[in-house]
């Protein structure tokens, strides 16, 4: 429980890495596509590679290209938290 | 290293040798692989699954990705009316979701590095309307606007995206076409003559070349349109 709380953290600091706002927090309903999302498309693309090298280095490869996790209505990137439960999911499949 | 598809022949094929001839690194994909002399991996660009295969074998090998030549191509010359629903839906699954799908998933290989040229294919006869090529036009028209926008997504991260339109190149895709019908396509353009795939593979080498930096989102037409 406490990797992937852990986890959760790493992610959601690398989201707010890349905020326009950093006082800004982010919580686990934080949209990250659509019309309220708080990263334009090209920091999105910026999360995607920073979350490759972060399971790297943990010792698994993450996936954002699957026809799966790009889906709009089950997409990892409806929010914050989807996309940390999606990161963790990974991992403990393919770690 | 340089991803070509359609690397088994053809234009794409020339594309490679000129490249290796140039001392580039070259990765060639094709449905058919056995009979291609370079570094090259079976893949059929018509399928996400199968390109995303390929996209994967690269990033656990760590290769750097500087470029992606969308060669891979159908024709198949004959009226809309007169053209089964099957044909019709395979050249636009080559042609225009095969570069897209290509796209999508080799581009990602290039962001991090922020650098790239991705080189898509479409063909005169988009601007020129030719009789008898409406679907196989319909789907470089497709490859056209996609380059467009494409090269506009790619650009915060110095990935150019480029079109070359060829008109009839002497390569197998013509097979069936007459000399007649060659000559009133090659009357059309601006140089009326037809070019060898020498000339597509001199534009390759100048858009994955550094002194093309200026141009993204274009569309270069082999013998002028």
């Amino acid at each position: 429980m406490n990797t992937q709380n852990s986890i959760v953290n790493t992610v959601f600091s690398q989201i707010q890495h890349l905020l326009d706002d950093k006082s800004r927090s982010v919580t686990e309903d934080m949209p990250l596509i659509g019309g309220e999302s708080v990263l334009d498309s090209m920091k999105l693309v910026e999360l995607c590679l920073a979350l490759e090298d972060t399971a790297a280095e943990i010792g698994f490869e993450f996936d954002w290209t699957s026809d799966a996790t790009m889906s709009r209505s089950r997409s990892m990137f409806r929010t914050a938290g989807s996309l940390a439960a999606e990161f963790i999911s990974q991992m403990e499949t393919k770690k | 290293m340089i991803v070509v598809t359609g690397a088994s022949k053809g234009l794409g094929r020339a594309i490679c040798e000129r490249l290796i001839e140039k001392n580039i690194e070259v990765f060639g994909l094709a449905r058919n692989v056995e009979d291609v002399p370079f570094s090259s991996m079976s893949c059929d660009v018509s399928s996400y699954e199968s390109v995303r295969v390929v996209a994967q074998h690269l990033k656990k090998r760590a290769v750097k990705v500087t470029g992606l030549v969308n060669a891979a191509g159908i024709a198949s010359m004959n009226l809309a009316v007169t053209t089964p629903q099957s044909v019709a839906q395979k050249i636009i699954n080559t042609n225009l979701l095969g570069t897209i799908y290509c796209c999508q998933l080799i581009a990602p290989l290039m962001l991090r590095n922020k650098h790239g040229s991705i080189i898509n294919f479409s063909t005169i006869a988009v601007v020129l309307g030719l009789k008898g090529e409406s679907i196989y036009a319909a789907s470089k028209a497709g490859v056209e606007g996609f380059t467009r926008s494409f090269a506009r997504e790619m650009a915060d991260f110095n990935v150019k995206v480029n079109c070359i339109a060829p008109g009839p190149i002497d390569t197998s895709l013509l097979k069936g076409i007459t000399a007649e019908q060659i000559n009133k396509i090659v009357s059309q353009q601006i140089i009326r003559k037809q070019f060898k795939p020498d000339s597509v593979a001199d534009l390759v080498e100048l858009l994955i070349d550094g002194r093309s930096d200026s141009l993204s989102g274009q569309v270069l037409h082999v013998g002028g349109a």
